[in-house]
C-alpha cells in the first residue's frame, strides 16, 4: 500500500498546474503552458489509474484519506478527506482521462489565435477547473464537496466569459454563475438540514444513520432532498435553472466540451447519486426528480430541433441528456443513470470537440445554414462525429444505446408509463435532431462563402487524436453495462456500483422484473425510434435538403418562432426576476443611497458649517471684546459659586 | 487684625483698589492704559496678600507679594516691548483700531 | 482708633484716589505720574500692615523701575493724547459698566461674610527683614531661581520684540 500514490496526488496535480500556469505562464511561453497545463492532468490521470486499477480489480472496499481536521466549531467538525468507493472512482475514471483529451486537444484548437497571456489564462482556469471537479467528485463530506462544487461554478464563469472583451461572452459568464448560484442556495440549505438531522456532513455518518433509522428521519428527508435538488438542478441545468447553458456556448469549444458536457454538469447527477440513500427516504422527492427529468429531457431535445448554431444544438441535447440521468435516478435506477453518465461523457465530449474542429475548419463560423458537405474535406472529423452521433441516438451496439435502454427500462419497470413515453419520444428526437446536424453540416453543398471554402481543411492532430480515441470509446464503452437479457448477472457497471446503493429497511417501490420478452419488446422499441428519427432527420435534411422542414415552418410560422425562440424562456425570465430585481436595485440606489445616507451626511455637513457662520461673528478681532467676554464668563461663574455655594 | 488694622480695612481698599484697575482695563481704549489698569489690579492682589499674610501670623503673604512684583517687572518690560512694535506699525494707540484677526 | 489705623485708612484712601485718577485721565505722562503717587500711597499701607521691606521694594521695583520704563516708552515713541471719540459700539462700555456693578456687589458681599480667616493669629509677625530672607532662600528657593529664569526670559523676549524690522 505504501507504494501507491495517495488520493491528495490527484487534485493536487492539476493545483499544481493551475499554479504554474497563470504565475509564469505569460512569459514562459506557449510551449510551457502546453506542457504543464496538459502534463499536469495526464500526470493526474495516471496517478488517477494507478490508484483506479487496483481498486476495480480488488474488493472495493471504501478509501478514505484523510488530510487534516479543518473546522471544528462546537458539536460541528469536517475534515479534508478525499473518499475513494465504486462512485468517486467512476467519476474520477472518466473525468480525468476525458479531462486529458480535452487538454491535448485545446493545445490544437487555441494555440493560434491566442496572445502568450490569453493561452497562459485559458489552461491555469481550466487546470483549476480539474482540481475543483476533482475535488468534488472525491470528497468525503458534503462541504469537500461544497468547495469543488463552487470552484467548478466559478472557473465556468472564467473560462465562458473567457473572450472577455465580447460582451456576450462576459454577460453569459455571469448569467452561469448567477443562475447557478441559485442552485447552490437550495444546496446549501440542504446541507444545513442534514446536518440539523445528523450532526454531521461525512457520508460516512450521515448516510449509515440513515438507513439504520429511516422512520425516524424519513419525514423531514423529502425537504432536504428537494433543498439538495434545487442545487442539482442549477449545477446540472435542468428546468428552470438551464437558461444559462446554452448562453455557455459562448466560451471556447473544448470548455463546453469538457464542462458544458462531459464534467461540471453531471456534477448534480453525481450528488444525487452520492445521496442516494436520502432520497429513496424521500418518494416524493424522487418523484420530483424523475419529472423535472422527464420534463427538460423532452422540453431541450424540441428546442434543439430548430437551432441553427451547432454549439446551441449541442448545447439543448446536453440538457435534454441530463434530464434522462435524472429521470433514471427519480425511478430508482442510480446505476443507469451513472452509466448514462460515464457513456455520455464520452460521445458528447467527442460531438463538442468534433463540431471544435469544424468551427475551426471555418475560420470561426458556428451556423450549420452555412455549412454543407464538409465530410470530404474532414474526414476524420466526419467519421468520428457520425460515430458519436450513432451513439447518442441510441443506436446498438454503441454505448448510447445500453445506458439509455437501461434508463428506458427502469422507467417502465417502476410503473410509469408516461415517463416512458417522454423518454422514448425524447430518443426519437435526439436520433432526429443530431441527424439534422450531421446532415447539415457534413452532408450536400456547400452553403459558405468562396472563404470559407478554400480555408477548409482538417484539424491538426493534437485535435483528431482525442477525437478518434472518444470515438473508439462511444463504441466500446456499452459492453459494461449489458442488460440482463444479453448477458445473465447483468450489467458489470451496475454490479460495481452496488456498495454505493445499500439495500434499506423500506419496501421501496417493488420493481417488478421484467420478463424477457418485454425485454426484448422495450429494446426493440427504443431502436424502432431511434433508426426512424435517424431516418426522417437524413431524409428530411440530407437528401431534401431541408425543403419539407421548410414547408412546415412556412405553414406554422408563430410555432416555429417560438421553438427556434427556444420558447422565449429567457425572455420571461427577464420580466419576472430580472427588471423587478433591476427596479429595485435602482430604487435603492437612488432612494436610500442617495437620498437618505448621502442626504444625512450633506445635512450634518451643512449645519457644521452654519454654525461655523454664525459663530465666527464673535471673532471682533478687538482685544477689549475679549476682554469683556473673559470678565463677563467670571462675574457668571462668581454668581453661579454663591448661588450655589451659600 | 494686623497690628491695630482691621483685616476688612484691608480688604475693602484691596477690592476698591481692583474695581478701578479693571474698569480702566475694560473701559479704556489706549493701550498704555489698559496696561497700567492691569498693574494697579496686580497691586491690589498685591494689597489683600499682605493683609491675609498678616492676618494668619505668617510671612507667606510677602513672600510671594516679593515673587508677584518680580514677575510684574518682566511682564511689563515684554508688554511694553510689544507696545513699542505696536506702535511703530501702526501709529495709533487705540486698541479698537487694531483688529486684523477680526473675521 | 488707633495712629496705625488712621494713616492707613489715609493712604488707602490716596491709593485709591490716585489710581482712579490714572484711569479717568487721557494725557499717559500723567496718568503716569498719578499712578506712581498711587504706589507711594500703597507703600505707606505695606508699612503699617508690617511689611517696611515689601514697601521698599514696592516703591525702589515697581515705582521707581517699572513705571519709569514705562515713561521712557511713553517718551520714546512720543505717544500723544488719548482722542476723545465717541464711540461706535457702545456696547461695550454699557455691558462692562453693568458687569461691573454686579461684580462689586458681589465681590464686597463675599468680602464681608466671608473675609475673615478661620484661625486668626495671635499677634502679627514683626516686620523684620531677616526671618523673611531666611523664607526666601529655603522654602522659596525654587520660585526664587524659576524667577531668575523669567527675568532673563523676558529680557530676551523684549529685546526681539522690540527690534526694529531689517528694510527688505
Amino acid at each position: 500500500m505504501s507504494t501507491l500514490f495517495s488520493l491528495w496526488w490527484i487534485p493536487a496535480l492539476p493545483l499544481a498546474g493551475f499554479l504554474l500556469c497563470i504565475l509564469f505562464g505569460k512569459k514562459l511561453g506557449k510551449s510551457f503552458v502546453s506542457a504543464v497545463g496538459a502534463g499536469s492532468v495526464g500526470l493526474a490521470t495516471v496517478v488517477a489509474y494507478s490508484r483506479l486499477i487496483p481498486f476495480f480489480s480488488g474488493d472495493l472496499a471504501p478509501a478514505v484519506e484523510r488530510l487534516s481536521s479543518w473546522i471544528t466549531a462546537g458539536s460541528f467538525s469536517a475534515d479534508l478527506a478525499l473518499r475513494l468507493d465504486p462512485l468517486s472512482a467512476v467519476m474520477t475514471s472518466f473525468v480525468t482521462f476525458v479531462g486529458f483529451l480535452i487538454h491535448v486537444y485545446s493545445i490544437g484548437y487555441m494555440r493560434h489565435d491566442e496572445t502568450e497571456a490569453g493561452y497562459a489564462r485559458y489552461f491555469s482556469y481550466l487546470n483549476l477547473f480539474m482540481f475543483s471537479m476533482l475535488i468534488l467528485i472525491l470528497g468525503q463530506n458534503f462541504l469537500v464537496m461544497f468547495v469543488g462544487w463552487e470552484g467548478v461554478g466559478l472557473c465556468s464563469y472564467l473560462l465562458i466569459g473567457y473572450y472577455y472583451d465580447r460582451e456576450y461572452a462576459a454577460a453569459a459568464g455571469k448569467k452561469a454563475f448567477v443562475v447557478n448560484r441559485i442552485g447552490d442556495f437550495g444546496f446549501l440549505l440542504g446541507m444545513f438540514g442534514i446536518f440539523t438531522l445528523f450532526g454531521s456532513l461525512d457520508f460516512d455518518r450521515v448516510f449509515p444513520a440513515a438507513a439504520a433509522d429511516p422512520g425516524r428521519y424519513a419525514p423531514a428527508l423529502t425537504v432536504v432532498c428537494l433543498c439538495l435538488f434545487v442545487g442539482a438542478v442549477g449545477k446540472s441545468a435542468q428546468v428552470p435553472l438551464y437558461v444559462w447553458l446554452p448562453d455557455a456556448m459562448a466560451g471556447p469549444t473544448p470548455v463546453s466540451a469538457l464542462i458544458h458536457a462531459a464534467t461540471m454538469v453531471t456534477a448534480g447527477v453525481y450528488m444525487v447519486t452520492r445521496c442516494n440513500v436520502l432520497f429513496r427516504l424521500a418518494p416524493e422527492a424522487m418523484a420530483v426528480v424523475a419529472v423535472i427529468g422527464g420534463v427538460t429531457a423532452i422540453f431541450a431535445a424540441v428546442i434543439a430541433v430548430a437551432q441553427n448554431d451547432i454549439k446551441k444544438v449541442l448545447a439543448y441535447s446536453t440538457v435534454s441528456q441530463l434530464g434522462y440521468m435524472f429521470l433514471a435516478c427519480g425511478v430508482g435506477a442510480y446505476a443507469a443513470g451513472m452509466f448514462h453518465v460515464f457513456t455520455h461523457a464520452f460521445f458528447k465530449a467527442c460531438l463538442f470537440l468534433g463540431s471544435g474542429a469544424v468551427i475551426h475548419a471555418m475560420g470561426g463560423e458556428q451556423d450549420m445554414r452555412k455549412m454543407g458537405g464538409l465530410a470530404s474535406k474532414l474526414p476524420i472529423t466526419f467519421w468520428t462525429f457520425l460515430a458519436a452521433t450513432l451513439a447518442l441516438a441510441g443506436v446498438p451496439p454503441l454505448a448510447g444505446f445500453f445506458s439509455k435502454d437501461a434508463i428506458l427500462a427502469s422507467v417502465f419497470e417502476g410503473g410509469s408509463y408516461i415517463l416512458f413515453a417522454i423518454g422514448l419520444l425524447t430518443a426519437g428526437l435526439t436520433a432526429f435532431y443530431m441527424m439534422r446536424l450531421v446532415s447539415l453540416t457534413f452532408a450536400g453543398r456547400f452553403r459558405g462563402t468562396h472563404e470559407q471554402e478554400h480555408h477548409l481543411h482538417e484539424a491538426p492532430a493534437s485535435m483528431t487524436l482525442p477525437l478518434v480515441i472518444l470515438a473508439a470509446l462511444s463504441v466500446v464503452a456499452g459492453f459494461l453495462g449489458l442488460p440482463k437479457v444479453l448477458a445473465e448477472n447483468g450489467s458489470r457497471f451496475a454490479a460495481m456500483l452496488e456498495p454505493v446503493l445499500p439495500k434499506l429497511a423500506t419496501a421501496e417501490g417493488a420493481a417488478h422484473e421484467l420478463s424477457h420478452s418485454v425485454e426484448w419488446l422495450l429494446i426493440g422499441a427504443s431502436v424502432l425510434v431511434a433508426v426512424a428519427g435517424l431516418l426522417v432527420g437524413w431524409s428530411w435534411y440530407g437528401r431534401g435538403q431541408g425543403a419539407v422542414p421548410g414547408r412546415i415552418a412556412a405553414a406554422w410560422p408563430g410555432l416555429y418562432a417560438l421553438v427556434a425562440e427556444k420558447f422565449r424562456i429567457d425572455e420571461l425570465y427577464d420580466v419576472l426576476f430580472v427588471r423587478p430585481f433591476d427596479a429595485l436595485c435602482r430604487g435603492l440606489w437612488k432612494v436610500v443611497d442617495v437620498l437618505i445616507i448621502d442626504g444625512v451626511l450633506n445635512a450634518s455637513a451643512f449645519f457644521v458649517e452654519l454654525a461655523g457662520d454664525l459663530l465666527r461673528f464673535l471673532q471682533t478681532g478687538n482685544v477689549r471684546n475679549y476682554a469683556l467676554s473673559l470678565f463677563l464668563g467670571l462675574v457668571g461663574l462668581l454668581l453661579l459659586v454663591i448661588g450655589f455655594g451659600y | 487684625m494686623i497690628g491695630s488694622v482691621p483685616l476688612s480695612d484691608v480688604l475693602v481698599a484691596s477690592a476698591a483698589l481692583f474695581l478701578v484697575g479693571l474698569a480702566g482695563a475694560l473701559l479704556r481704549r489706549s493701550a498704555i492704559s489698559i496696561f497700567l489698569s492691569i498693574e494697579v489690579m496686580m497691586n491690589a492682589a498685591n494689597l489683600a496678600l499682605i493683609g491675609y499674610g498678616g492676618a494668619l501670623g505668617t510671612r507667606e503673604g510677602q513672600l510671594l507679594v516679593f515673587f508677584v512684583i518680580a514677575i510684574a517687572a518682566a511682564e511689563a518690560s515684554v508688554g511694553l516691548a510689544i507696545f513699542v512694535a505696536l506702535f511703530r506699525h501702526k501709529e495709533t494707540i487705540d486698541v479698537n483700531k487694531i483688529n486684523l484677526l477680526k473675521w | 482708633m488707633t495712629v496705625s489705623r488712621l494713616v492707613f485708612d489715609a493712604a488707602a484712601v490716596l491709593t485709591v484716589l490716585f489710581a482712579a485718577v490714572m484711569v479717568i485721565h487721557r494725557h499717559p505722562v500723567k496718568s503716569v505720574l498719578a499712578l506712581v503717587v498711587s504706589f507711594f500711597g500703597l507703600a505707606v499701607c505695606y508699612v503699617m500692615l508690617f511689611a517696611p521691606f515689601i514697601a521698599a521694594i514696592q516703591v525702589i521695583v515697581y515705582a521707581g523701575a517699572i513705571l519709569v520704563l514705562f515713561l521712557f516708552v511713553l517718551m520714546l515713541l512720543n505717544v500723544p493724547e488719548e482722542a476723545r471719540e465717541r464711540d461706535p459700539r457702545p456696547i461695550q462700555r454699557f455691558l462692562s459698566g453693568a458687569a461691573l456693578l454686579v461684580f462689586a456687589a458681589s465681590l464686597l458681599g463675599i468680602i464681608s461674610s466671608h473675609g475673615a480667616p478661620a484661625a486668626p493669629a495671635a499677634s502679627s509677625p514683626s516686620g523684620e527683614v531677616a526671618p523673611l530672607a531666611r523664607m526666601l532662600f529655603s522654602s522659596g528657593l525654587l520660585p526664587f531661581e524659576a524667577l531668575s529664569v523669567l527675568l532673563l526670559a523676558a529680557l530676551v523676549g523684549a529685546y526681539v520684540l522690540a527690534q526694529r524690522e531689517e528694510a527688505k
